[in-house]
């Protein structure tokens, strides 16, 4: 095993390769200038999980402000819920070392396949891209923003169909090349899907940032290269901040004019998410409206009770729900009311209504509602 | 770095009474030693908020649990009763890691079935009998603004008693509570946090530091 000291806490374990006694560590899948991501097995559930370790040391060093970030960030990633965010399962650490614990994309990187491949064709262009702003949409309706889209952080599931953006909401984890920390000719990776408004180093808004690097990310997929590129990284500043790029011939008008409006370097006048979606390049052959909430709830959690008794009863105190002792991670809110099941329904979405908060009305018979508001989300259940 | 393993250190020698070595705890229970770091920054978030000496009071635990110190439940008496083995008055780390582990979504049904039955059989004499029940009908009915008769509670209890109370001796044994829950078993839905199972995303500062040798 390379390089890490493994752990086993648990006695009853007699694979001493496992990380803390819980994920069997396979090969390693990529690494970068202060993380390394290994693929793993969940001994538990025999599941297959992305494990990025970081070191403290390196990471404090380059990235002071780490400590005040983190916790916040965690917290962040681990509300998003969404079929094209890599979900994080768990985090670890130990004296020198924080693991995370992710979910496992077969695939790989989407990039690798067009270096391998070539580009991609506009209605396949077109998928992936849904999915990013499906995701990037998602994210932004919470408040949070990735700032530092790039290829690495595309991935593409086994079949080639779904994609996932993996490191949402860890940009301090992750955000090793903004500018203001100098770093950014040290590093690997690239400048090339930096917007222009962070060049020039002033303020600016992370909802605009992301959609820049949708723009550089789709010019990518259709054209096969990078729009701003130059070996020598103050070209490709420059190109970048007057936003001179071409497009190749083979693109379609259509797209063309879309991608100018994605990478405007007028972060002002810039097309936001919501436009994107109505774009006629964007919805072409037909595509269902894109809804930045969770597709489905948690569901199931609906419980058909046929008749209480006493023991039903009890159970609903909020004695009993030792939620609140997690306060601040989600709370929920039981109550108990007289009115019928039909008649409460209503009232709920009649004030979603005038909150703008989505309403997910179940199935008739179960009478469950889900609501969900900008800050994240609100389940009401009925019984 | 140095700054964490001084600020550390500093708090080794003064943990507070029953503050217990993670790697023991996490011997003892289905959580890792990360996660046990995780739930002891809950448990210092929990324990410091009225009394700062590092246990939780009764007072803590309602206002944790309902954004209010002075609160009146009968059922959250009884879980503090049941958090607090030692039967001293105050819930310490120890007692919390391992009574939260019952809550774990690992943690098999039996235990948690015990843990609950426990907790119903407010006088402790092994039996969940019928006046117990009634008042914690009762306690519930008056939580909620549901003004139901004295009639109706009785009926409510009569109606269960019936269906559970097989033997028919007029209180519910283990048995018959186990019964009850393979029959039932939404009743033990409070008895399962998943919250537990993302208590490193929950309270992640324990990443930066952490005590597990490398």
């Amino acid at each position: 095993m390379p390089e890490i000291q493994i752990l086993s806490d648990s006695g009853d374990n007699s694979n001493t390769n496992a990380l803390f006694g819980k994920y069997e560590l396979g090969k390693l899948l990529g690494c970068g200038a202060f993380a390394k991501v290994y693929h793993a097995r969940d001994l538990r559930t025999g599941q297959s999980v992305a494990i990025k370790i970081l070191n403290k040391k390196k990471l404090l060093l380059a990235n002071p402000s780490l400590a005040n970030n983190i916790k916040r960030e965690i917290s962040i990633m681990r509300r998003l819920s969404h079929p094209n965010i890599v979900k994080l399962h768990e985090v670890m650490a130990t004296r020198t070392k924080i693991f995370f614990a992710m979910e496992f994309v077969k695939g790989g990187e989407l990039f690798n396949r067009i270096s391998k491949h070539g580009r991609l064709g506009e209605d396949l262009s077109r998928r992936y891209f849904q999915q990013l702003i499906s995701a990037v949409g998602y994210c932004h309706a919470r408040g949070v923003y990735h700032r530092d889209l790039k290829p690495e952080n595309l991935l593409i599931d086994e079949s080639g169909s779904t994609l996932k953006v993996s490191d949402f909401g860890l940009s301090a984890l992750t955000d090793q090349i903004r500018p203001e920390d100098g770093l950014l000719h040290t590093l690997c990776g690239t400048p090339a899907y930096v917007a222009p408004e962070i060049l020039s180093k002033k303020g600016y808004d992370g909802a605009k940032v992301d959609v820049w690097s949708c723009g550089v990310v789709l010019f990518v997929l259709a054209a096969g290269y990078l729009p701003f590129n130059d070996p020598n990284v103050m070209s490709m500043y420059k190109k970048i901040y007057k936003g001179e790029y071409r497009c190749p011939r083979w693109m379609s008008q259509d797209l063309k004019r879309f991608v100018s409006r994605l990478l405007d370097i007028n972060p002002e006048t810039r097309i936001t998410v919501d436009e994107i979606v109505k774009d006629p390049w964007f919805v072409k052959g037909g595509f269902k409206p894109i809804k930045f909430h969770d597709l489905k709830g948690e569901g199931g959690e609906v419980e058909a009770v046929k008749s209480l008794n006493a023991f039903d009863l009890i159970s609903f105190s909020s004695g009993l729900d030792l939620s609140g002792l997690f306060a601040g991670c989600g709370e929920s809110e039981r109550f108990l009311s007289e009115k019928s099941p039909d008649e409460l329904a209503e009232e709920v979405e009649e004030f979603a209504k005038e909150e703008k908060l989505r309403v997910e009305t179940m199935k008739k018979g179960e009478y469950g509602v889900e609501m969900e508001g900008q800050n994240g989300k609100f389940i009401i259940f009925l019984i | 770095m140095l700054a964490f393993v001084k600020r550390f250190s500093l708090k080794r020698t003064k943990h507070p009474r029953g503050y217990e070595d993670p790697q023991v705890l996490a011997s003892e229970t289905p959580f890792t030693v990360n996660e046990i770091e995780a739930l002891h920054n809950l448990f210092k978030k929990l324990s410091t908020s009225i009394i700062n000496d590092g246990l939780i009071h009764k007072e803590e635990f309602l206002l944790a649990l309902f954004r209010n110190s002075s609160m009146q439940n009968l059922f959250a008496d009884r879980v503090f009763y049941m958090f607090d083995r030692k039967r001293n008055g105050v819930i310490e780390f120890g007692e919390f890691v391992r009574s939260l582990s019952i809550f774990h979504p690992h943690t098999p049904e039996h235990e948690k079935s015990s843990f609950m039955f426990k907790l119903y059989d407010l006088d402790g004499t092994g039996f969940i009998q019928r006046h117990e029940l009634k008042k914690m009908v009762g306690a519930l009915l008056s939580e909620t603004d549901l003004g139901l008769s004295e009639e109706c509670i009785e009926a409510i209890v009569e109606q269960t008693m019936v269906e559970v109370d097989t033997n028919k001796d007029g209180k519910i044994d283990e048995e018959e509570w186990k019964e009850l829950v393979a029959k039932n078993p939404s009743i033990l839905k409070n008895m399962t946090l998943p919250y537990l199972k993302e208590v490193t995303l929950a309270f992640p500062s324990f990443v930066l530091d952490s005590e597990v040798d490398d």
